[in-house]
């Protein structure tokens, strides 16, 4: 099927109507995704926005539980249960992939995580196949293929004046029947696209497991010029971790979660004071590690880095990942210096 | 207390509202602190070395290992050393809190089967190994001789005084051995530390395990003289900690490498601990 792009706004207030629509908007000088309506202009060109569409299954701030108590005692405690149906429309390849990753973190080995797992399985992915890349995309040295996402419900590619529309799942077909009104027979192959930005994988992963290579004076040359600000954890599709706070008021409050970032010193601080990663070449360290080597050892699934570029191109002082996989690899063995 | 709803069972972040039965004063910065849940019950059944997330409704929330279980309590013994544990030293009898677990692996209760155990504690270490201390007496047909050597800064901070003194010493095959760092009370037991008093005590590797806990320097010279004394690494087993906000493998912060600690662990051998990063 493909869908004319001038009947895109007809589609968009369809699907508006049977759940939170998010689209690629520019807000403000940011791209990002935001439901459609709000304040800004369409931006269905970003290739990649600034801010990834994280935000839609795990929220920047999340509220967990509220309770009430009377002196000692807790009156009532309550989980809050959000239920909202969304669709991500206009999502890439590289975002499709970092909900595949977030979903092996937030549903698998032992535990599932309920305001995850609600969210996602009230979320249905459209994919949009990127037709130009940026110079800080690198997903298909990743592994990854900028105009097919094959876990999207929903696959689209440009084809000039029409996309192509293509449901991949049940609930892409479901979506793709809302939109029947609109769409016209046909279809069409998306042109292939390549990556400007290479990198070489071949061999990282293995190199950086190596216990010797945590020793390595590699770490201290590349966190010498980190600032420690976390922008690359804020714009990452994949990064996931979470810290637990709450708010009170008299004798009412609720317990949230809300994004957290390794770059931080609190982040591994004891109560105590003991810091198993004191300073920033622990820190950065352990986030390149975890994004090249420890989350394919965990789950199997590939790296955590999709190749998105955001970090790349957002570090204010050009800490670079592509920079540190290519320095990796030409290691003659894990752990030496040259 | 009427009209509580609680969630819990459903969603493994959400705790469940427990009732603090019982607070022991065991030295001047450390309580044990016994808790049920509404209904009477324990609020779940940990195995030795396992851990629970014991919060203070609108303060915080932070993960603890479990000491002893009862047939209708747990029992979570706490140093104070920040704003959390400061408000739970706080608490009365009466007061409810959250609790949720259990969470991480266990001590290898069935790898130790059949042999001598050596259980070594520093501090506010022996709160851990005691789980696993109860556990072998009441399946004490299972092990062999047990030797349970602990040491404290000072008579005043030895926990679990009646166990140490009392209840432990009258069990079958069964020696306690006390050392203080110093000898400030005139206190009837060995003045010294721990890895020295390990090394004076002279114990045999053979056929024995050994299970450490205590402050990373404390860990850290004990196994030099374990090595020294002939024990290999795989019959070493101690626990870690890091910090922890979600105790199920999510929040990301606790890991060790690829291993997360809340899940994974606490529980590891040294010979484990070797093939991880060295960032603890």
């Amino acid at each position: 099927m493909k869908l004319a792009k001038n009947k895109l706004q007809q589609a968009f207030d369809l699907m508006a109507k049977e759940a939170n629509l998010l689209v690629p908007m520019k807000i403000e000088g940011v791209t990002k995704f935001a439901p459609w309506g709000a304040e800004g202009e369409l931006a269905m060109d970003a290739v990649n926005t600034l801010l990834p569409p994280k935000d839609a299954l795990f929220p920047q701030t999340e509220k967990m539980y509220k309770y009430k108590t009377r002196l000692t005692q807790v009156e009532s405690l309550e989980e809050i249960k959000e239920t909202d149906k969304q669709i991500i429309f206009g999502i890439r390849s590289c975002d499709m992939h970092s909900i595949d990753c977030m979903d092996e973190v937030f549903l698998t080995r032992g535990y599932v995580d309920s305001f995850y797992s609600r969210k996602k399985e009230n979320l249905t992915t459209v994919a949009i196949g990127c037709t130009k890349v940026l110079p800080t995309c690198f997903c298909d040295s990743m592994g990854l293929n900028p105009v097919a996402a094959p876990t999207a419900d929903v696959q689209l590619n440009d084809l000039g004046d029409y996309y192509a529309v293509k449901a991949q799942t049940e609930k892409g077909e479901a979506l793709v029947n809302l939109l029947k009104p609109l769409l016209e027979e046909g279809d069409g192959e998306a042109a292939a696209l390549e990556c400007t930005l290479k990198v070489n994988m071949d061999g990282v992963q293995k190199k950086l497991m190596n216990v010797k290579m945590f020793e390595s004076d590699i770490w201290q040359e590349t966190a010498q010029k980190c600032i420690g600000c976390g922008t690359c954890t804020y714009v990452c599709p994949t990064c996931y971790c979470f810290d637990i706070e709450g708010k009170e008021c008299g004798n009412e409050g609720y317990k949230f979660r809300c994004w957290d970032s390794c770059m931080f010193s609190e982040y591994t601080r004891m109560a105590g004071g003991h810091n198993p990663r004191p300073s920033k070449k622990e820190r950065v360290r352990n986030r390149f590690l975890h994004k090249l080597a420890y989350f394919e050892d965990r789950y199997g699934k590939g790296s955590l880095c999709v190749g998105c570029g955001r970090c790349v191109a957002d570090c204010p002082v050009d800490l670079d990942i592509t920079m540190f996989i290519d320095k990796v690899g030409a290691l003659k063995e894990a752990g030496s210096n040259d | 207390m009427t009209n509580h709803e609680c969630t819990c069972g459903e969603n493994p972040l959400v705790p469940q509202i427990c009732n603090v039965i019982k607070i022991t004063d065991e030295t001047p910065d450390t309580k044990t602190f016994r808790v049920q849940t509404l209904d009477g019950k324990k609020p779940f059944d940990p195995m030795p070395g396992q851990l629970g997330m014991f919060s203070l409704i609108g303060v915080g929330e932070g993960m603890f290992s479990v000491t002893a279980k009862g047939e209708d309590y747990l029992d979570f013994a706490i140093k104070r050393c920040g704003m959390l544990t400061d408000a739970l030293h706080e608490m009365s009898v009466g007061q409810q809190v959250g609790v949720r677990g259990a969470y991480g692996n266990t001590f290898p209760v069935e790898a130790c089967k059949g042999k001598d155990m050596l259980f070594i504690g520093g501090g506010i270490g022996l709160a851990p190994v005691r789980s696993f201390i109860r556990y072998a007496f009441e399946n004490r047909e299972d092990y062999g001789k047990i030797d349970i050597l602990y040491g404290a800064r000072s008579a005043k901070d030895l926990v679990f005084k009646e166990d140490l003194y009392t209840n432990w010493p009258a069990m079958k095959d069964t020696k306690v051995h006390i050392t203080v760092d110093c000898d400030d009370e005139e206190l009837a037991c060995h003045v010294g530390f721990v890895p020295a008093y390990l090394e004076e005590l002279a114990f045999k590797p053979d056929n024995r395990m050994v299970v450490l806990c205590g402050p990373p320097i404390m860990i850290k010279f004990c196994l030099d003289s374990l090595t020294k004394m002939g024990f290999s690494n795989d019959q070493v087993i101690t626990t870690l900690e890091m910090r922890m906000k979600c105790g199920i493998g999510k929040c990301g912060r606790c890991n060790i490498g690829s291993k997360y600690i809340c899940l994974d662990g606490p529980v590891f051998t040294m010979a484990e601990l070797e093939g991880l990063p060295q960032e603890f």
